[in-house]
């Protein structure tokens, strides 16, 4: 067993204040990859991921760099699958990067993946979160961030370390809904909930999937009221997600609670667009920046480095999440001294951070097939048109507050 | 019991915003004999507009649509005599083309100056229930949508029916060959029909403003619904694209309570199939004129 030292992720701001530049003391720069969408219809968060990575860069500059040499990131924009492809080939072909830095969305991740592996590249995710992502064998994919199945868990194990004693019953008294668009996103995260739900006895009253095409869900919400469920548990996207609350405002009726799945749940235009009547729901996604700092020391911090950077306030907590992963990574590669994939492997493998010592309040460490185990999405809630955490009390800002709407 | 007469309502009030949004596609589609792929983009760009004209002068979307149709009619005539009166003898799929790339260019043009994310119109009025007779509780948003689409096709009735001009359209609609022999400009008919059928969408877009967001690709959500609706009601006929619009309404809600929400769609393209086998024309449609 190789002893490894325990770096604390936050050491690097305090140094980079004070440190002197070692400006390319072996001379020379180190290329990593950054495949993310850069354009197209992803781009928004896309860009906002990359944003945590190239503060977590820079950072690592002004503190030396990796390896005794510069780091430069060599962006690759991958809008879809085919030219994900097309990029992280070109980063290893023409730019010879170390390793590649991503992608924000599962498919992209899968796609440029594949590649990777094959020439033997490494890849470090940290931001997609689909299970077999690191379910294939692959070697050098690792990834930082929770998995579908996470979410699944931190859901459904919400209502009862949370919501169930709040309301003060039994969590088995709950009639639970589940509510989801009908794509891979919505598919594979109710998928989850429902082993969840089964796998811990509590009382599932329905599950109705809808396309997110939809133009309206009276129906669903009919049916929902049919079995007069108590809370529900949606994935969906903003256009949907707006329309289910409407239409419940429209019937007259509402369930105790609502429980989203991130992506369309944690954009302030959705809670903007619903009104006071989203205030309450609870959501569970990557860390926010309503988080507790003891738990998640360094997030204050991110967030004045990202202002001073970009000059406005980060726009979701993607960057956050690319924040942490980076450092994680750039940390294995200084720790395996070389760039050899397998010195690299091993660095990554060997990484042990505790919970609630990063920004994210995440900790670090790696299975045999490249997954963070020390991670998982935090439960949410929106207050006063703010999403602030709530579940698990040492990370939380907030009481959770047990009734929804205005 | 109960439960059957909220879902009709919820039918019949979903079959209205479908029937307003179905009666400028069906004037264009049956007398220009153009198929307007860009119909769902022009009421994209309409829910922004309201929303601009909402969120920064601060007028009522009610009071918006009257000049929002009229800006719309000009805007439909003008696209007519620019980009489709050119190919108006060019092979049918030259004209799929142009309108794809109009509404490709319109969407994307969206996604560039105001990004992926949801403008909505604030008029909490619109979205509070109110309750029929102790029946149904619906949204007052959509009871204006559904008198609306009636009103509005009532007018377009009387306007085809009473009126000389509405007589030379249904004249060109009939036969575009023998129509100028009876002195009818028929380029000039076609803007004009075109920018009647912009304008409605131009209406629809203002009234369905405070009960759908706009985004880029709105459009695309309602435009194919849209072409069911004109396509069952028969090409070219107001009172089938009501009609078409309350039947696929209907469905839409009972389907998706009694069946799958996630199969409702299955069920009304299995009826859409089964009346065009037994009346391929559509239900008051015209024989030939398909």
């Amino acid at each position: 067993m190789v002893a490894i030292r325990r770096r604390p992720l936050l050491g690097g701001l305090a140094a980079a204040a004070v440190a002197p530049r070692f400006a390319a003391a072996q001379g020379g720069e180190i290329k990593f990859g950054a495949l993310y969408p850069f354009s197209g219809g992803l781009a928004l968060l896309g860009d906002e991921s990359f944003r945590g990575l190239e503060v977590a860069v820079e950072e690592r500059n002004a503190a030396g760099g990796v390896l005794g040499r510069q780091v430069r990131l060599m962006k690759g924009d991958a809008v879809d699958q085919n030219q994900a492809i097309g990029e992280v080939r070109r980063l290893m072909s023409v730019e010879r990067v170390v390793a590649v830095f991503g992608t924000y969305a599962s498919p992209l991740a899968f796609a440029a993946t594949q590649v990777t592996e094959l020439q033997g590249v490494p890849y470090f995710e940290m931001g997609a979160i689909s299970d077999p992502i690191t379910e294939r064998g692959f070697r050098y994919v690792f990834r930082t961030c929770p998995r579908s199945s996470d979410f699944g868990a931190a859901t459904v194990g919400g209502i009862v370390d949370a919501l169930a004693p709040a309301y003060g019953i039994d969590p088995k008294t709950l009639k639970i809904a589940i509510l989801h668009e009908d794509a891979l996103y919505g598919q594979t995260v109710s998928g989850f909930q429902e082993a969840q739900i089964r796998q811990r006895g509590l009382n599932q009253v329905e599950k109705l999937a809808y396309s997110a095409r939809s133009v309206d869900l009276s129906s669903v919400i009919q049916r929902l009221r049919g079995v007069n469920a108590d809370i529900v548990l949606h994935t969906g996207y903003q256009n949907d997600i707006v329309l289910f609350f409407r239409g419940m405002q429209e019937a007259n009726w509402k369930p105790r609670m609502v429980i989203g799945s991130g992506a369309g749940y944690s954009l302030t235009d959705t809670a903007r667009a619903v009104g006071p009547a989203f205030d309450g729901v609870m959501n569970v996604d990557f860390t926010q920046f309503a988080v507790n700092e003891q738990y998640a020391p360094g997030v204050a911090a991110f967030v004045e480095l990202y202002k001073r950077r970009y000059g406005s306030d980060p726009r979701s907590g993607h960057s956050l999440a690319n924040y942490f992963g980076a450092r994680v990574y750039l940390d294995a590669v200084q720790r395996a001294g070389g760039t050899d994939k397998d010195r690299i492997r091993t660095a990554v493998l060997a990484t042990d951070v505790a919970e609630g010592t990063t920004p994210t309040g995440w900790g670090v460490r790696f299975d045999e097939r490249g997954q963070n185990t020390r991670v998982r999405p935090f439960l949410l809630q929106w207050q006063g048109g703010r999403q602030v955490t709530v579940f698990p009390a040492q990370a939380a800002v907030a009481q959770l507050r047990p009734q929804m709407g205005a | 019991m109960d439960i059957l007469l909220q879902l009709i309502a919820n039918g019949a009030l979903l079959g209205g915003v479908f029937a307003l949004i179905s009666i400028g596609l069906t004037l264009i589609f049956g007398i220009v004999r153009v198929v307007n792929f860009a119909h769902g983009e022009f009421l994209m760009v309409g829910l922004y507009a309201t929303w601009i004209m909402a969120s920064q002068l601060g007028l009522h979307p009610y009071v918006a649509a009257l000049p929002l149709a009229v800006v719309f009619f000009f805007l439909g005539a003008l696209m007519q005599r620019a980009i489709i009166q050119p190919l108006m003898n060019a092979d049918p799929h030259i004209q799929i083309f142009a309108t794809v790339g109009i509404g490709t260019a319109l969407a994307n043009g969206a996604l560039m100056l105001f990004s992926a994310d949801l403008r909505s119109v604030d008029l909490p009025w619109a979205r509070q229930a109110t309750d029929l007779w102790g029946i149904a509780s619906v949204s007052r948003g959509n009871l204006v949508a559904f008198f609306v689409s009636f009103a509005a096709t009532g007018a377009l009735i009387a306007f085809l029916n009473r009126t000389h001009l509405g007589r030379a359209i249904r004249a060109v609609a009939q036969n575009r060959y023998a129509a100028p022999l009876m002195g009818i400009d028929v380029n000039r008919i076609y803007a004009i029909t075109f920018g009647i059928g912009t304008g409605c969408v131009g209406l629809a877009a203002a009234v369905l403003a405070p009960l759908y967001p706009a985004f880029p690709t709105v459009g695309s959500f309602f435009v194919l619904t849209a072409f069911v609706v004109v396509v069952l009601g028969g090409m070219g006929s107001l009172e089938g694209a009501v009609i078409g619009a309350l039947i696929i309404g209907l469905v839409e809600s009972l389907a998706g309570y009694y069946i799958a929400p996630d199969l409702k769609e299955v069920v009304y393209f299995a009826i859409f199939l089964g009346i065009l086998i037994v009346r391929p024309a559509g239900l008051f449609g015209v024989r030939g004129n398909e």
